[in-house]
């Protein structure tokens, strides 16, 4: 199949035409019924049939007694009623659903549900729908309009993602948008009865918008075609895998060396070794490492090592240059031409121009931010660096700059970009101490600086530790690619 | 390869837990692991005359489905330089407290491979994955350090040589300590008959839950595998 095949295939799910909505009541508070206020408010346009056994009219809409009696083939059946009602409902749809989402649980995530998910998953097969579920929360697809969550980022961008957890879920969409990541969809996956994470990653390996590509799972059924379909990738997209429940026992009696040294976290790290993907511990790591794939373009050819931070803060430069260091980045001080050159700018006295280069305010606002772009200028010309990290204490900038002086720090910045094209990756931090009022202009910045393409992070370990993946992806790349 | 399904369906026919260590070395050996030369006697009395076939020094190993750790239990002789005394050590070793109730299948007489570095290669069935292959340096390393690196089946080269990279007393490998450096390759070839695309594990990988070679000796020249246990499925 190639991959226009393989995407039109998930076109139904992705940008449906028709959407069937199991459980909503006639009193209009079912959860269901929020899922079709939702997508009409986030303004899907297409068909949408509520299924009720005896209502004409739910929500204002016209009712339709079963999944065989709407006008239309349903492109993607939302399904919330208890879970035993579901299997019949499936099997009698005859062929007319292409995609079924459970909402409900009571399936295979306990003992007594493992049988009526057995038969979920074969009246899914004799209706002729492909299965989404049980017990998730549904799909977040910008492009088509379709969201399960209360808050939905109207952007389509380039981040797929699928879930194991629907809360989860919710959270990287809610979290993801407060820091600049913009999804291609957000598909949770629930008990992964019929479709799995790795039916997701072959759709998103092949959908031209995805560009990035994020998994939380907890247990992958079908971990052998994971791996197997990641490594024939070779890392094409970025992956970022959040697995949840690696400390657990592997083998719990080994009679081998090799048994009691194999835990369930051993093949995980060995999968990201061998296919390149990025192993994330925290909620927090994964979208901050999403964010760097989205904004920033890998390089091959010189994998990240040598960064440069530039800033105001020389505690911070230095507690930033242990941590980068900590994690394979190389932050050593310019060699003789570059310092030479930051010697000839004369800069104010406080300013360090080694590696860390420790700017106070008054040398970054000197000539509205026009000696921080001299000072770049020489940093990117001799001392070569292959990203730049900029930091900048908001809380140091209060009371004493113009406000639009932060804009001129970054405005610089691009233009030495422009300068040195492909040269090195442009990360900012910004950092804030909590008050209301910095925070809002944190975030007000932020988001012109994402709508720049520039990832921007609340600390230095962050980006560090974003860089870092960056930088394991790039080698991956380089030694296989 | 039916040498291998052969050996291996023999010992699931007979209610066996593992592959003895003969078996195991025939099948190492099948799929190009150097192995020491050996011959399998019965008793005491076969040892003489098959010593004519091996050079000295030579190792006796007890072969017993019943006794696993088989040091622990005196089954093991190293640097035996005459018949006569591996002649006796067969004997010693059949009238050992632990070994007189066992078992026995024979007694594995070997020639005794050069002094070199020891490393493990190991191998485990992990249910969502299937074979997963690990490496690691002999000793503390393993079994203290737990300083191992592991890969999916099948592996390439690269993982191979990446693997070896990983280990945090890798540069053990290329000479410390007054230590002569031995063969990554030597390594990396191993694991590549072990878990490589045509490797042990990626045609048997199903008929074993773990594996140990330990130890592969490694010299600067090349690496034989004088200890071998397959524990069936």
């Amino acid at each position: 199949m190639t991959n226009a095949d393989i995407a039109a295939g998930y076109a139904p799910l992705f940008m449906p035409q028709t959407v069937a909505v199991v459980g909503a009541s006639t009193k209009g508070a079912a959860l269901p019924n929020h899922f079709i206020r939702r997508i009409r408010e986030y303004g899907y346009a297409g068909d949408i049939y509520p299924i009720h056994p005896s209502a004409a009219e739910i929500d204002g809409l016209r009712a339709y007694p079963n999944l065989g009696a709407t006008p239309k083939p349903i492109d993607y059946a939302y399904i919330a009623v208890s879970a035993a009602q579901i299997p019949p409902m499936l099997s009698a749809a005859a062929g007319r659903v292409r995609f079924a989402q459970v909402i409900s649980s009571g399936f295979a995530e306990v003992d007594e549900g493992k049988d009526l998910q057995a038969n979920l998953l074969s009246a899914a097969r004799a209706g002729g729908m492909r299965l989404l579920g049980p017990n998730c929360l549904g799909i977040y697809t910008p492009r088509g309009r379709i969201t399960f969550t209360e808050i939905s980022p109207p952007e389509v961008g380039p981040v797929g993602v699928v879930s194991q957890s629907g809360g989860l879920g919710t959270d990287i969409i809610r979290r993801g948008l407060n820091r600049g990541v913009k999804f291609s969809g957000l598909v949770t996956v629930g008990n992964c009865a019929d479709l799995t994470p790795s039916d997701m990653l072959e759709f998103y390996l092949a959908d031209a918008q995805t560009k990035v590509i994020g998994f939380y799972i907890e247990t992958a059924k079908d971990a052998r075609r994971l791996f197997e379909m990641l490594r024939d990738a070779k890392a094409r997209k970025p992956v970022v895998l959040l697995k949840g429940g690696r400390t657990r026992q592997g083998v719990a009696a080994a009679a081998s060396h090799t048994g009691s040294l194999a835990g369930d976290d051993r093949a995980w790290i060995a999968l990201s070794r061998q296919t390149g993907c990025v192993l994330v511990d925290t909620l927090d790591e994964f979208i901050d490492t999403l964010l760097v794939f989205q904004t920033l373009t890998p390089q091959p050819l010189h994998p990240t090592r040598r960064v440069v931070l530039f800033g105001n803060g020389g505690g911070t430069s230095v507690l930033a240059t242990d941590c980068f260091a900590r994690l394979g980045l190389d932050v050593t001080p310019f060699n003789q031409p570059a310092l030479d050159a930051l010697a000839v700018l004369r800069l104010p006295p406080g300013t360090s121009i080694t590696n860390p280069v420790d700017c106070p305010v008054s040398t970054l606002q000197q000539d509205d931010g026009r000696v921080a772009e001299k000072i770049l200028d020489e940093i990117y010309a001799k001392g070569k660096p292959e990203a730049l990290v900029m930091h900048l204490n908001m809380s140091a900038f209060v009371g004493r700059t113009k406000p639009e002086i932060l804009d001129n720090l970054v405005q610089a910045a691009l233009r030495v970009q422009t300068h040195y094209p492909g040269q090195a990756h442009f990360v900012l931090v910004l950092r804030s101490d909590g008050e209301p009022r910095l925070e809002a202009r944190k975030r007000e910045f932020r988001d012109r600086a994402v709508a720049l393409g520039i990832p921007v992070y609340d600390e230095m370990s962050n980006a560090g530790r974003a860089l870092a993946a960056l930088q394991a992806h790039e080698r991956f790349l380089h030694t296989r690619g | 390869m039916n040498d291998a399904a052969d050996m291996i369906a023999d010992a699931k026919r007979h209610g066996r837990a593992a592959l003895d260590e003969s078996a195991g070395k025939r099948l190492l050996a099948t799929f190009g692991i150097s192995v020491p030369k050996s011959v399998v006697v019965a008793d005491a009395r076969g040892a003489t005359e098959a010593l004519k076939q091996l050079h000295p020094p030579y190792v006796v190993k007890l072969i017993s489905p019943d006794i696993l750790h088989k040091s622990d239990a005196g089954g093991v002789k190293v640097n035996l330089k005459e018949s006569s005394e591996v002649v006796n050590a067969i004997a010693e070793m059949a009238a050992a407290p632990h070994i007189k109730s066992a078992r026995i299948d024979g007694y594995l007489i070997e020639e005794m491979a050069p002094p070199g570095q020891e490393i493990v290669i190991g191998a485990v069935r992990d249910p969502d994955f299937g074979p997963l292959v690990m490496v690691g340096l002999g000793g503390i390393f393993v079994e203290i350090l737990a300083d191992v690196a592991f890969r999916i089946c099948p592996i390439t080269r690269l993982d191979a040589e990446e693997m070896l990279a990983e280990l945090k007393g890798g540069a053990i490998l290329d000479g410390a300590r007054g230590k002569r450096p031995v063969s990554r390759a030597a390594i990396v070839d191993s694991l590549i008959k072990i878990a490589g695309e045509d490797g042990l594990l990626m045609r048997h990988g199903d008929d074993f839950s773990e594996a140990d070679i330990n130890p592969l000796i490694v010299s600067e020249a090349g690496a034989v595998a004088v200890d071998a246990r397959f524990i069936l499925s």
